[in-house]
């Protein structure tokens, strides 16, 4: 394993300026549950780095905030905090869903919302509820801080359009009052099981009639989206099996669409289908078998 | 013949639960393992392997690595006097300039901290010659295949066949109403144990005795590979084995090798050195599953008798081999399953590839070859239009019928636990019901797979075993015997047995586990004879004892005002006292005659040798006597297959077994519960994925074994008989437990989905599209 040294910022501003002091020889280090690994694993993505900047102390980055219009999250809340969070299991239950399903009790105990995303895996369980969720990035340097979108910010997997000196601090998350959601993940095992693939939707009925909706399939483009044709052919319709059939259709094709037919489409078309129009079935309550 | 609890076996310390000798270190973290231990002045050893799975050494720099402050030592093949080893007919190598797989080591380092040896690993400069390989079964027995060995031309273990040849199988073809051929093929898989491999080895600068603190499951077998690799006698050799964080088979060569090469670095660089395997190198150089492929075909007439059963077993031996030879013959014996067929015609053997090498693993052959029969005789009897169920009635084994060996069997009870298992399941009804579901969301299915299972080596090899028993002054009693605790609890399952044969509490009996300078090689702690026929000699010593305590006790004048009792004949021990039979309230305790014996000088010790009755087959037919008896199972697995990802939910196994008798009854069921677990990862996510002989997943993240949150409802049915040729009775069931559960899965998936599964594993890809995907 390459040697290393180890920083511990006591605040924001001072993990800010390691940052701006060696640029990409410093990686922040929320949970570790990724990190190490690649660690262990001499991954090349790391071997520019000569510091893990331990981001435990900063307190920026902690506490889960409910706004009249949205919700903040800091970086470093584990999933399993997210999973407890008795505001995202009102506001937004698929998000706690999904951090309920991320590996194994010790990897939610120390892993973080901040680092599944900066982590930038297309198979990351929280991707595709955050994309539901419009989720924006708080990026700070010391030059000053921005907003990028979650679906945005992948440049490909593995890295994000981060400058060397930038640093997330919040996730920043609709609050869907009103909306039923649901995360749907199929993994090879229950427990310790990355995503083979997952759906998250969040639909909103007025009516009898579904009002607005957001779809978002993970594991199956490049970098994570809401498809929206497949929003714009339910809007305004009465939630059907045979309606979120057509929804799963149309989140195929766009796939195929975006990443070509490769070697796992014939897997993936069938199942990303099925996926979606159980997910929005649960979501609408209608029986899904 | 009953469940257990419903026969009256009237013993005195069997049939109960006694608590692990070995359980509160487990559970309370104090045991240590071979990678726990340290020493003063100890060092690290490492391995670096090509990661090539055919090529040549063309030229090697080790300049840079010995050049690293603190890096002690640097060996090649060039530099090992013997860098094969005494492994099998296609040896393994310490190190080797040859790569034939990918886990083969070309360098092993030894150097002050386990950060230095990373460094003088990756320090070595290795230049390579590819050369082409061959991968594959299909591919290695194509005429013009690169051959793996010079010395098997055609790629063919030639010493690994083992042909099959009773009745008239053309006979028997042509009287057939119905002939079917099926081809099933399974797939490479790791044992998984928790403890990855590791040695410390010390020598004594005086004598020196290398002695070998190591994860061994069998303490004599990684012994001759260290004298082996020094050059020098077995007796200046001391392996102690650790407690072992499981093995399953896996711990045999590997840890072999693994110790060969830590000695040598050793004795070289004069100080203790530690070597551990990463979990990595442990998938990369560890045995695996043979992978099979299996091609059957069967004659049936309409009422559903088999009248000529067909089969080529071919496994994928990978680039060297200890134990093909071996196995096969365990997979002939068993080549047409649990069923009495008149005649029979097999051929068993393997292949070499480039490839990781089989191996032993947890069954033998028999989870590949019951997962390929146990499908095939429910495809024969849906052609004949019969419940399978019916089928197996009709064709299993039953007393005065002969196997494929052509052994006339006794005490058969399959059919009774078949029948059993699956009135308690309700097995027919749901079978019937989910055949008919139409869901393209979710279906259920059941599965029925039996099997019948060789005792001990049988006629593989003597099942041979010694044992000492000795008194101490103050009661106490110490056992020792060449078969080691491999987890399973023979340590338990041994006392039990020593305490019910010398007649003295379990509680006072101790097994420290084994010291190869303490006590003689015994055999192997393999094929699930540990307690049905290594613990015999363990059952002699012990009566041995009993009987040699019970003349002490009447010499030294206990039972003086006993006029009746005239000799030991007269008194019994048991529970620690001893009595005469006629005045059975006088009690005399145990300990109080054995101090009395000390200080007389009377024997309080005793070793005994056991040799069962041979079994004798002939190689060119396999008949004979092939196993002193058999061991059957029945599983039923119910589950629920997701139509529309592929995923199979196991949710229920009901599994029984046939133990003979239940020596530790809490031991048993720990051992078919994992067993049912192995079996479920087998038959549904486990798979070693290798392309061109490179490993793809060498990790748990990406190796899949169930968790504990894929476990199902597991229903134990234990039976007991009254068939005596095992200790105390006793059958094996390390083995049964895991064998058949994969074969119950695949009638399952077949129950819900109407789709067979012939390439095994059935993960999502394979249960949706009924292929691979790449």
């Amino acid at each position: 394993m390459q040697k290393l040294s180890y920083l511990k910022p006591e605040s924001l501003q001072q993990a800010l300026e390691y940052l701006n002091q060696y640029n990409a020889k410093v990686k922040p280090y929320a949970g570790g549950t990724d990190l190490m690994v690649q660690l262990r694993e001499g991954s090349s993505r790391l071997k520019d780095v000569e510091y893990l900047m331990d981001l435990q102390d900063i307190a920026e980055l902690r506490g889960i905030e409910v706004k009249d219009d949205c919700i903040s999250i800091g970086a470093m809340t584990s999933h399993t905090q997210v999973n407890e969070s008795e505001v995202l299991r009102r506001y937004v239950p698929f998000l706690s869903v999904a951090s309920s399903t991320v590996g194994s009790t010790q990897i939610r105990n120390k892993g973080t919302v901040g680092g599944n995303i900066c982590n930038a895996s297309p198979a990351a369980d929280t991707l595709s509820p955050f994309v539901s969720l419009n989720a924006r990035l708080t990026v700070v340097s010391v030059d000053g801080a921005r907003e990028v979108m979650v679906k945005d910010a992948m440049e490909k997997a593995g890295k994000l359009k981060l400058a060397a000196n930038e640093m997330v601090t919040r996730i920043v998350i609709d609050r869907l009052d009103g909306y039923e959601t649901a995360f749907i993940k199929l993994g090879r095992r229950k427990a310790l099981a990355i995503s083979r693939m997952n759906a998250a939707v969040a639909v909103k009925l007025e009516g009898g009639v579904i009002a607005d909706v957001r779809i978002a399939p993970g594991c199956v483009f490049a970098t994570p989206d809401r498809v929206e044709c497949a929003e714009a052919l339910v809007k305004g319709k009465a939630p059907s099996a045979a309606l979120f059939e057509e929804a799963g259709k149309a989140v195929s094709e766009e796939m195929i669409k975006r990443t070509g037919i490769r070697w796992s489409t014939e897997y993936k078309k069938p199942v990303v289908e099925a996926l979606v129009q159980r997910a929005l079935c649960r979501a609408c309550g209608l029986p899904e078998d | 013949m009953p469940l257990l609890g419903e026969m009256k076996k009237n013993y005195r310390v069997l049939n109960q639960s006694k608590p692990r000798i070995d359980g509160v270190d487990k559970v309370t973290g104090r045991a240590h393992y071979a990678a726990d231990l340290k020493f003063v002045d100890m060092v690290y050893g490492g391995c670096l392997r090509s990661g090539r799975s055919h090529a040549k050494v063309v030229k090697m720099d080790t300049s840079k690595a010995k050049s690293i402050p603190g890096v002690l030592a640097v060996v090649t093949a060039d530099d090992m006097p013997k860098p094969k080893s005494c492994a099998g007919n296609a040896p393994y190598m310490y190190l080797t300039n040859e790569v034939k797989y990918a886990g083969d080591v070309v360098a092993i380092v030894c150097a002050e901290t386990k950060p230095l040896v990373a460094e003088a690993l990756a320090a070595i400069e290795v230049e390579y010659e590819d050369l082409p390989g061959v991968y594959t079964i299909r591919d290695a027995i194509k005429p013009g295949a690169p051959a793996v060995h010079p010395q098997y031309p055609d790629n063919v273990f030639t010493d690994s066949l083992y042909p099959i040849r009773k009745g008239d199988v053309e006979q028997g073809f042509a009287q057939a109403d119905l002939i079917i051929e099926r081809e099933y093929e399974t797939q490479y898989i790791e044992h998984s144990y928790i403890e990855p491999e590791a040695v410390v080895c010390i020598q004594n600068p005086a004598d020196g005795v290398m002695t070998v603190h190591s994860s061994s499951q069998n303490p004599f077998f990684t012994r001759r590979y260290v004298a082996d690799v020094l050059g020098v006698g077995m007796n200046e050799v001391r392996v102690f084995q650790e407690t072992l964080g499981g093995s399953f088979g896996g711990k045999e060569e590997g840890v072999g090798m693994v110790a060969a090469r830590c000695a040598y670095l050793c004795r070289l660089v004069g100080r203790p050195v530690k070597m551990t395997f990463s979990r990595e190198e442990s998938f990369l150089e560890s045995a695996k599953r043979h992978p099979f492929l299996l091609r059957y075909k069967a004659g049936v007439m309409k009422d559903g008798r088999i009248v000529a059963w067909e089969g080529t077993q071919i496994d994928n031996c990978g680039a060297y081999n200890n134990q093909t030879q071996f196995m096969n013959s365990r997979a002939s014996i068993h080549s047409c399953g649990a069923y009495t067929i008149p005649n029979v015609k097999t051929d068993t053997y393997g292949v070499f590839t480039n490839n990781i090498h089989g191996g032993a693993m947890r069954g033998y052959s028999s989870p590949q070859l019951l997962w390929g029969q146990e499908q095939f005789i429910e495809e024969i009897a849906e052609e004949l239009g019969m419940a399978p169920l019916e089928f197996r009635r009709i064709n299993c084994l039953k007393d005065g019928t002969t196997n494929a060996t052509g052994t006339v069997l006794d005490h058969v009870n399959i059919q009774e636990i078949m029948d059993y298992t699956t009135a308690k399941t309700d097995y027919q009804s749901k079978r019937e019901a989910y055949k008919a579901q139409t869901s393209t969301k979710k279906r259920k299915g059941i599965g029925l797979a039996i099997a019948h299972r060789g005792c001990g080596l049988g006629a593989e090899s003597p099942d041979a075993s010694g044992a000492m028993a000795i008194a101490n002054e103050d009661g106490s009693v110490l056992i020792n015997t060449g078969l080691a605790e491999n987890g399973q609890g023979l340590k338990t399952a041994f006392a039990q047995i020593a305490a019910e044969a010398i007649g003295v509490p379990y509680e006072t009996i101790r097994f420290y586990g084994t010291d190869t300078q303490a006590i003689a090689d015994s055999g192997m702690t393999v094929a699930s004879r540990g307690t049905v026929m290594g613990a015999q000699s363990t059952r002699k010593v012990g009566f041995k004892l009993n009987e040699i305590m019970r003349a002490n006790a009447v010499a030294l004048g206990f039972f003086k005002d006993q006029a009746q009792v005239k000799g030991p004949e007269d008194i019994v021990l048991e529970d620690g006292f001893f009595h005469s039979v006629k005045q059975p309230e006088t009690k005399v305790a145990f300990k109080d005659v054995c101090n009395a014996s000390l200080w007389s000088g009377r024997q309080m010790a005793a070793y005994e040798w056991f040799m069962p009755p041979a079994c004798i087959q002939d190689h060119h037919t396999g008949q004979g006597v092939a196993f002193p008896n058999y061991a059957y199972g029945c599983v039923v697995a119910e589950i629920e297959v997701d139509m529309e990802t592929g995923y199979v939910d196991v949710q229920k196994v009901t599994a029984s077994h046939d133990v003979g008798t239940a020596i530790n009854p809490a031991l048993v069921l720990g051992q078919i519960y994992g067993g049912i677990l192995m079996g479920q990862g087998y038959a549904v996510t486990e798979e070693v994925e290798v392309s061109n002989g490179k490993v793809r997943n060498q990790n748990f993240e990406n190796y899949i074994i169930p968790t504990a949150a894929d476990m199902p409802e597991m229903d134990v049915n234990i039976f007991e008989c009254d068939d005596d040729r095992g200790t105390f009775g006793a059958k094996s069931i390390g083995e049964p437990a895991t064998e058949v559960v994969g074969a119950a899965i695949a009638n399952a998936i077949y129950n819900a989905t109407g789709k067979r599964i012939r390439e095994n594993p059935a993960n999502l890809e394979r249960v949706l599209l009924g292929k691979k995907l790449r």
